[in-house]
């Protein structure tokens, strides 16, 4: 299985990977929207993370380009700042506020993929 | 004993009998007259022949049942002396009479009737009184006005002197009727009416109601639980009389002329006022001015309608003596009661005011308080008044220096501040203006205070709100620069914690721990933010639907789509205003493009149980049963490229979170309803 994670944050983003290929997934990263998109186009993943504020492109939009190419995948809406009353975060599967106690976050994934 | 010799005797008794002055009748045991003489003719007005077979004629019908009584105890042999009561003559008048009854015995000595001899006692009576009255009169006047100084109650000071005027042994008239000139009308207004309706109500009140032997309380008593009733016939009949001094009538003239009148026949008296000739059926009347500071304020009436006693000189001159006495004493309270009335009201104004109203001296004594203050304070007025006003006010031994009162004290001049109280729990705009006497010298403050505390509160309530607002856009980007970092290094401390060993294992433990404490403290802070900027307001399902129709009003118009409003419901919501508008949009904007162009789009507001509705129909293209489950779904759209799909998701999403829902109804070709559900009542 291979997760897409988006996260400008490098150790984050280093984190979440170590962490999840560590869980057994295929694990591919992108720093902003233009390369999320070349990533989640090219690399075809079957589960994406993706942080809110990302600094070319707002991360909701970046969720509805992905969800318009592929309306099934499941994304995690994964966030430093709690925006789950803000309706535009509701199109995606999951929402999760960023802990350094990544269990939820593994869990999460794991549910979502067995879904899919 | 010879027959002539009876024949004479009984000739000449007859003679005697019939020549003799005082009024002597026989009658039978059933009190039927058996004979009548000269002096019954004369004394009661019927013949003879009118008399004669017919029960006793001169007995008032109210008398009728104690006059039997009488006849039973005749027929027992009692006999009754000199005996005082009411008898009436032809035309109806009463009069005074003495009387001696005995049985009348046959020459068996059986009793079969009685003799009563009767005699007018009416002169010798009006004589005793008016030897009394003479006596009496000085004092009485004194005891009556000074009576009557005692109360400034207009209404029960007339009903006094009208008593007095009535009262047997006071001025003796059977009816009085006092009217009072009502200057701004410039009329005379009838004020207050004694007397009884008939003559067996006068007979009961004048035995009644009497000045002798009685204390003032007995009187006042008398006058106001006695058998002068405030409504009676007569009162009753007064208070609708207005005559308008312009008339020329006896009463106007009373008044214009200043001068008491009699008139003693109506008859002969062509200017008699038709509403006592007509209503009161009075024969002869007399009239008296009320006359204070050369000023005719009223006038009474009197007449003696039930015993038809003659009015004499000297009643006139009694009735003109006590008018002037009272007159004065009428005019005082009259004034005291424009006086009052004008106090009440003034206090009912100044007691309505909801802001504190009170003064105080320049000493700071707090001479007068309106009932917020009262309230206020939670304290009756006798707590505060007389108090000085820093005590009850702030609670301290010396003025406050911030005082608006202190300042004006020190410098005379008006002030207005605000002023926070923690003796009073509040803050108050106040306002405190100087009062000058008649000299111009300064003598304290009148002054206003609001309760501003509420206002205040609300005040720093939108301000909070408002740095609330910038706070939450602060926070995201706090929450960015502080949490990131603290997920990296707690994240890779638990990575470290795993792969060490000893001492190197429990640092990294401790640092992991000490993380997550640190990003709990952050997770509350920013929900606490967070939980500010939305909010729930009461808001008026109508205008929601006004605000949001008039955002697609140009769009509607570009697209000649009519829209049609049916909004009567005033239902109000607990709602975030602009999520619902949000919602709205939403689904007027899927009505518009589901038509085009052409069309009619129907928004109405109704309730159904605990809901407040709104329906917003269009007649578009409607919703094909086959993509209906789905229209909800995020990023389902048949509005192709450069649509979202969002936009039906979020709506439902919103309606969801405010416990509502949504219902739709479609048809292919015909349209669609969209109806939206919101709570009535907030769950919350």
């Amino acid at each position: 299985m291979k997760i897409l994670v988006v996260d400008d944050d490098l150790p984050i983003q280093r984190l979440y990977k170590e962490e999840l290929i560590e869980e057994g997934y295929e694990v591919v990263v992108a720093a902003n929207g233009v390369e999320a998109m070349a990533m989640f186009e090219s690399e075809n993943p079957d589960l994406v993370t993706l942080d809110i504020r990302l600094p070319d492109v707002d991360g909701i939009q970046l969720l509805r380009q992905m969800k318009e190419k592929r309306p099934k995948i499941p994304i995690i809406m994964s966030t430093a700042y709690d925006y789950r009353d803000d309706f535009s975060v509701w199109a995606s599967e999951a929402y999760i506020v960023k802990s350094s106690d990544l269990g939820e976050l593994k869990s999460m994934i794991k549910t979502l993929l067995v879904k899919k | 004993m010879d027959h002539s010799l009876v024949a004479e005797i009984k000739e000449n008794l007859e003679s005697i009998i019939e020549s003799f002055p005082d009024s002597i009748v026989t009658f039978d045991l059933n009190g039927i007259v058996t004979s009548w003489n000269k002096g019954a003719e004369e004394m009661y007005g019927f013949s003879k022949e009118e008399a004669m077979g017919r029960f006793l004629p001169f007995v008032p019908g109210f008398l009728v049942d104690a006059e039997r009584e009488k006849i039973v105890r005749i027929r027992n042999g009692e006999v009754f002396k000199d005996y005082e009561t009411i008898r009436q003559n032809k035309d109806g008048a009463i009069l005074d009479a003495s009387l001696t009854i005995s049985p009348l015995k046959d020459t068996g000595g059986r009793i079969v009737g009685g003799i009563c001899i009767s005699r007018d006692i009416s002169d010798k009576k009006r004589i005793e009184k008016e030897l009394v009255r003479r006596n009496q009169e000085l004092s009485r006047l004194f005891f009556i006005s000074s009576a009557m100084r005692g109360t400034l109650k207009l209404d029960r000071l007339l009903r006094m002197i009208l008593t007095a005027v009535t009262m047997s042994d006071g001025l003796g008239f059977n009816r009085a009727i006092l009217f009072l000139v009502d200057e701004n009308k410039d009329s005379l207004r009838g004020a207050m009416g004694v007397g009884p309706a008939s003559t067996e109500e006068a007979f009961q009140i004048w035995s009644r109601l009497s000045l002798e032997q009685k204390t003032f309380t007995d009187i006042i008593r008398d006058i106001e639980t006695g058998p002068l009733r405030k409504d009676s016939f007569l009162d009753k009949l007064c208070l609708s009389i207005e005559i308008p001094l312009s008339e020329e009538t006896i009463l106007t003239k009373t008044v214009k002329e200043k001068k008491s009148f009699y008139v003693q026949d109506v008859k002969g008296e062509p200017l008699s006022d038709f509403v006592l000739t007509q209503q009161l059926g009075t024969q002869a009347y007399a009239v008296a001015p009320l006359i204070s500071r050369d000023r005719v304020i009223g006038i009474i009436w009197v007449d003696n309608h039930f015993n038809r006693r003659p009015i004499f000189e000297e009643d006139m001159r009694f009735l003109s003596a006590f008018s002037n006495q009272v007159a004065s004493v009428v005019e005082s309270a009259r004034l005291f009661e424009q006086v009052a009335l004008a106090e009440q009201e003034m206090k009912n104004i100044f007691d309505s005011i909801s802001d504190m109203v009170f003064s105080s001296t320049k000493d700071y004594v707090v001479t007068k308080i309106n009932r917020a203050v009262s309230e206020r304070l939670g304290k009756p007025p006798e707590e505060i008044i007389g108090k000085k006003c820093y005590e009850v006010f702030h609670g301290r031994n010396e003025p406050r220096r911030k005082c608006p009162h202190h300042k004006t004290v020190k410098t005379e001049k008006a002030y207005v501040g605000e002023l926070d109280e923690p003796y009073l729990r509040g803050t108050f705009l106040t306002s405190s203006s100087p009062i000058f006497d008649g000299t111009g010298e300064f003598i304290g403050t009148v002054h206003v205070a609001r309760d501003i505390t509420e206002i205040k509160k609300l005040q720093q309530q939108l301000v909070m709100a408002q740095r609330m607002a910038a706070l939450g856009e602060v926070a995201a980007r706090v929450a960015h620069d502080i949490r990131n970092p603290l997920v990296s290094i707690g994240g890779f401390a638990k990575r470290l914690e795993k792969s060490l060993e000893g001492n190197l294992k429990d640092y990294a433990g401790i640092i992991a721990r000490e993380v997550a404490v640190l990003e709990k403290i952050l997770s509350e802070i920013l929900s606490y933010i967070r939980e500010v900027g939305l909010e729930k307001r009461i808001v008026n399902i109508d205008y929601l639907v006004e605000e949001a129709t008039a955002v697609m009003k140009s769009e509607l118009d570009e697209k000649k789509i009519t829209l049609v409003k049916s909004l009567n419901t005033s239902l109000d919501v607990l709602v975030d205003p602009g999520s619902v508008r949000e919602a709205l949009l939403n689904i007027l904007s899927n009505a518009i493009h589901a038509i085009g162009n052409n069309g009619t789009i129907t928004v109405k507001t109704s309730f159904e149980k605990d809901y407040a509705v709104i329906e917003i129909q269009d007649t578009g293209c409607g919703i094909s049963e086959e993509i209906l489950p789905f229209i909800f779904d995020p990023f389902f759209t048949t509005k192709g490229s450069g649509n979202t799909g969002l936009g039906l998701t979020i709506t439902h999403k919103m309606i969801e979170k405010h416990h509502g829902r949504i219902e739709i109804e479609s048809k292919p070709h015909k349209g669609s309803t969209f109806k939206v559900f919101l709570p009535l009542k907030s769950e919350e």
